[in-house]
């Protein structure tokens, strides 16, 4: 049994405008100690995904189920869902100074948390906090234990919020875009951190990112995302030298290390479209230079399009789309809108 | 459930912009008729934007209107319709029917002047402190330093006077006229204004699209009226319309104290005056209860008018688009 | 070199060569830029000042797109703004197209404004979300009072088809585009005056990825097209190095390395610039793995008080200890071309595996990935601490 298994996920929010369907039939799994990537752009579904499954998205209508060790995360009572969250799945966001409380300090945050679900007094929370701070590279963490976020830069808090993810040692961290307001070199730091930490604490891990360069360096599996559905997953070798989607060619393709300096890159035309009103059948028909006449009927599952190398923790490499198995070929074009 | 998008779907996905939620699909739709569409749903909001209009429309119309129902607010009535016996006011019947004051003059056709006063001074004062505000706190949001520390200073000053007191002796000294009324209530609540623009100034000249106009070459007075300035009319339109019932009560207060309009002119507080003045409430509820009501109702409109105004064009609502 | 970037009309630049005072279109000398930082607000006396730009002197040649890179508190942003005229520098002079710039009256400025414009890097914030797209791109024409009415509207709908926007939309709000749809609105306003250097302050930081191509690719065309001169600022290293002809790299207020883009990417000196292509992450799985990475230690320095001596020597992997006390110069480098030059007294040397290197003076007050036992040590820890609590699920 996997550790994490996400079954048709849906959520969807009521707007002004409409239902606005952020993720629809999504499924995956995650195996323990494993790194899963999950890819995508704006209004692909994949922050709001992860909030789903830390519970944050309560107020939305849910479909499917969320199976972690085996329990429907969804349908947990709340008071359940509290002894999970924070000691079993754990979170790091994007922005650790809107993640870490200001007024307090960032030891006592991290202490509290722990106190919350252990036995432990406050001085060994402290204590343990103070640990922590060591553990994730923080220089003089008995010091700066007592230290507010504010007195912390860009990358320090992001280790701290690292340390307090780590605190109880989860079996699953959820990391949204962890880098993705950090510099490059900072970036460079906490990917191999928690690369690190990971490995160390066998935790798994889902990394959120639209960069592939970071799926790349340490994610096994990848999934992406496409207007809130999953439209091809494989393992991270099949991905990027065999891609079988259009959006994940086209992903690839528009990226500027994938051109030759000087020349024109190759972007994927148009914009995404608007999640309350899709597109009939595939939802990235309109921009799809492969399209033909099923994909404006029939929206394509997810389903296998050819193997995998055999290290790979996901049984095979699935894609949602119409063309046949790791065709490379040049199928119809048409104008793209 | 829109700042459920806000908080949780729309965490900020960079680096990429919009998520594309209401974007492309509410092409075609300006701010304005959005916020239009938003007022439109909010029921509170649309009853009370009618009752402000009612209320306009018969201060518009009240000359006509009180014709119409055959009642002038300044004769007295003498008769027996007017007046009882002993001098007492008659309450509501089929020739008065909101009944009759101290004199014997219609309560229904005084309140139709009464709502001319109320509304000619609270719009024209709000006009008013709206326009003075709105330069001074451009000026001191936009230059800042000491340009904005003198006016802000001189805000605060004025908005330290005690009302009662300074109105009276401006009264005393300069009488009771209508305009003067104006220019006192207006006087001592332009710096409200003037304090909320400049404070929307402040944020506003750090955006990026004003530094965008001055690497055009814009000039300072370009910057503020054409880039600042529509900035500004959200908020300024939704504390306007909270102003007006304050100037409105500002008046009432004022005529109640006798400083405002006199006798024979009608005016809301002058009529609440007489009726508790003369102690007349305790056997005609109708003289203070009409009135009254009439001050209550409008008052309340207008705050949930402005409070449906503020939702409607709420910034935080024009985010959806941007996640 | 691209060839894009030299098929401008009726000029060309020369290879490799010594910038001359006559092929510089613009020319920075000993740029400083200081703010202070007001320690008291009531008595506005300034302790401390921060050098956002300390010193800084380079070109940019007349058709070619100069890129400059640097991470949070470098600089750029600033320097592109002291470039622009849209800040006063402190002390050095800009010198554009023959005519300096630092000393001019706000009037003059405006005149020089129609030739230099800036793209921003937010597509939400560099629009005034109150007015029509239309009255934005045609706003420079009604400042500097040229073409009105169906005139100016015509030119707006022109402008709006170069960058890719449908006329039609004139009337709309930037609130009904796209991120991308945004930054194309700002490209079409900057270019309404016909300007010569377009400064690009990250263009394309805040877009989505496959939108970045779109608006890169855009921005080649418009170069190729109007014989636009580009000052191109980010801190992606792919995007720079896909659209630069020759990049500048900056670290807390100076240039610390400047060269063709190729050179620079492929024999980085300068062990900033080293680390820094190093950290990027490339999406390709194999290299991912295999590569050497350079991880530095620590966090970028505050520019309030910058490291003595050369400013790197904190996180540098190979510091000796005159970086503590020598201020290098911008010199050539032995073993690059001669325009080839960096900011380090001792440059990274073909072969050198920087991963390697330790620094040999004392740099212990960084954050650093720590050691085995330590993580042990705590996993022990904490497992014996939940343990001992029992199952509390």
């Amino acid at each position: 049994m996997p550790l994490l298994a996400v079954e048709d996920l849906g959520v969807s929010f009521r707007t002004e405008d409409g239902v606005l369907h952020a993720v629809r039939e999504l499924s995956f799994s995650l195996e323990a100690g494993a790194t899963l990537g999950i890819v995508g752009e704006s209004g692909s579904g994949k922050s709001v995904t992860a909030q789903t499954i830390m519970g944050l998205t309560r107020g939305a209508s849910l479909q499917g189920r969320v199976l972690f060790e085996g329990r429907d995360l969804l349908t947990l009572p709340d008071r359940e869902l509290r002894r999970v969250r924070g000691a079993q799945i754990a979170m790091i966001f994007q922005d650790p100074l809107s993640s870490l409380h200001p007024h307090y300090k960032v030891g006592w945050q991290i202490a509290e948390m722990v106190r919350a679900h252990t036995g432990l007094s406050r001085r060994q929370a402290h204590r343990r906090a103070a640990d922590l701070l060591g553990l994730v590279g923080i220089p003089q963490p008995t010091r700066r234990v007592d230290d507010y976020p504010h007195q912390f830069s860009g990358g320090m808090r992001q280790r701290a919020m690292i340390a307090m993810a780590l605190a109880l040692d989860p079996r699953i961290l959820v990391a949204d875009e962890p880098t993705t307001a950090l510099d490059v070199t900072i970036q460079a730091q906490i990917i191999e951190l928690i690369g690190r930490l990971q490995r160390e604490f066998d935790t798994a891990l889902i990394m959120i990112t639209h960069d592939l360069g970071v799926v790349a360096e340490i994610a096994d599996d990848v999934l992406v995302m496409y207007a809130g559905r999953g439209v091809e997953q494989t393992d991270r070798e099949s991905l990027f030298h065999a891609p079988h989607h259009p959006y994940t060619r086209g992903l690839i393709a528009s990226i500027p290390t994938s051109a030759v300096r000087g020349e024109r890159l190759k972007p994927i035309p148009g914009q995404p479209p608007s999640l309350i009103d899709l597109p009939s059948g595939c939802s990235f028909r309109p921009r799809c230079a492969f399209a033909f006449n099923r994909c404006e009927n029939e929206r394509p599952p997810l389903h296998p399009v050819g193997g995998n190398s055999s290290e790979s923790a996901v049984a095979e490499h699935v894609s949602a789309c119409w063309l046949p198995e790791l065709e490379a070929g040049a199928p119809s074009r048409r104008s793209s809108a | 459930m829109s700042v459920v998008i806000a908080e949780v779907a729309g965490t900020p996905e960079p680096p990429g912009g919009s998520p594309e939620v209401a974007g492309a699909k509410i092409a075609g739709r300006s701010p304005r008729a959005l916020a239009w569409a938003r007022l439109r749903r909010d029921k509170v909001a649309l009853v009370s934007l009618g009752f402000v209009v009612f209320v306009v429309l018969v201060a518009i119309f009240a000359h006509p209107l009180s014709q119409l129902i055959g009642q002038s607010p300044y004769k007295p009535d003498r008769g027996p319709n007017g007046l009882s016996p002993s001098g007492i006011p008659v309450g509501p019947s089929t020739h008065h029917w909101l009944g009759t004051d101290d004199q014997g003059r219609d309560i229904l056709s005084r309140l139709m002047f009464g709502a001319q006063v109320s509304m000619i001074v609270g719009l024209a004062a709000t006009a008013i402190e709206i326009a003075v505000g709105v330069v001074v706190g451009l000026i001191a949001g936009f230059y800042g330093g000491k340009v904005d520390s003198f006016l802000s200073r001189f805000m605060d000053v004025v908005l330290s006077f005690p009302f009662l007191l300074t109105a009276l002796a401006m009264s005393a000294r300069f009488g009771n006229h209508l305009s003067i009324t104006i220019g006192v209530i207006a006087f001592f609540s332009w710096s409200q204004p003037g304090r909320l623009v400049r404070g929307q100034v402040l944020a506003l000249r750090e955006r990026e699209f004003v530094e965008a106009a001055r690497s055009l070459g814009s000039s300072d007075l370009r910057i503020m009226f054409v880039d600042i300035l529509p900035n500004l009319i959200a908020p300024v339109m939704v504390y306007g319309t909270l102003l007006i019932p304050v100037n409105i009560v500002a008046e009432s207060t004022l005529s109640f104290l006798g400083l405002g309009v006199t006798i024979p002119k009608a005016s809301w507080g002058q009529m609440l005056s007489d009726a508790s003045g003369s102690g007349l409430y305790q056997v005609a509820w109708w003289f203070l209860v009409f009135p009254g009501l009439a001050l209550l109702l409008t008052t309340l409109a207008f705050n949930l008018l402005g409070d449906g105004l503020r939702d409607a064009l709420d910034p935080r609502f024009d985010r959806i688009g941007k996640g | 070199m691209s060839p894009r970037a030299t098929a401008v009309e009726g000029v060309t630049s020369p290879r490799g060569a010594h910038s001359t005072s006559d092929d510089a279109f613009v020319r920075v000398e000993h740029a400083v830029k200081r703010f202070a930082i007001h320690g008291n607000q009531l008595f506005r006396r300034s302790k401390e000042a921060v050098h956002a730009v300390d010193d800084v002197s380079f070109t940019i040649r007349r058709g070619e797109t100069l890129g400059l890179v640097g991470e949070s508190g470098c600089g750029k942003s600033t320097l592109a703004r002291l470039v622009t005229g849209l800040q006063p520098v402190t002390s050095g002079t800009v010198v554009f197209d023959g005519q300096e710039i630092t000393r001019l009256s706000r009037a003059q400025l405006r005149a020089v404004r129609r030739d230099v414009q800036m793209i921003f890097q937010d597509p939400y914030g560099s629009l005034n979300p109150r007015r029509r797209v239309g009255s934005i791109i045609g706003d420079p024409y009604a400042i500097h009072d040229e073409s009105r009415g169906d005139e100016r509207k015509r030119k707006v709908q022109e402008l709006m088809e170069v960058v890719g926007l449908n006329p039609e939309h004139y009337n709309r709000f930037p609130a009904e585009f796209s991120g991308g749809q945004r930054q194309r609105i700002g490209i079409a306003r900057a270019l309404a005056l016909k300007p010569k250097l377009l400064v690009c302050d990250e263009p394309v930081s805040a877009l989505d990825v496959s939108i970045q191509a779109q608006i890169i690719n855009l921005l080649a065309d418009l170069q190729h097209d109007f014989g636009l001169t580009y000052l191109f600022i980010a801190h992606d290293l792919s995007v720079v190095r896909q659209v630069s002809t020759r990049v500048a790299v900056m670290y807390l207020g100076k240039i610390v390395e400047l060269a063709d883009a190729d050179e620079l990417y492929e024999r980085p000196r300068h062990p900033y610039t080293a680390a820094l292509l190093s950290a990027a992450p490339i999406p390709d799985p194999d290299p991912a793995r295999r590569r050497q990475r350079i991880v530095l230690r620590g966090d970028v320095p505050s520019p309030v008080s910058p490291p003595s001596g050369c400013r790197f020597h904190t996180r540098c992997p190979k510091a000796r200890q005159d970086c503590v006390t020598v201020v290098p110069d911008l010199d050539a480098v032995t073993g690059s071309s001669a325009a080839h030059v960096a900011a380090c007294l001792h440059p990274v040397v073909d072969g050198e595996d920087l991963g390697a290197a330790a620094a040999v003076i004392d740099q212990s007050d960084q954050a650093e990935i720590p050691a085995l036992e330590a993580i042990e040590k705590i996993t022990a820890g904490i497992a014996r601490s939940v343990d001992d609590q029992g199952s509390r699920a």
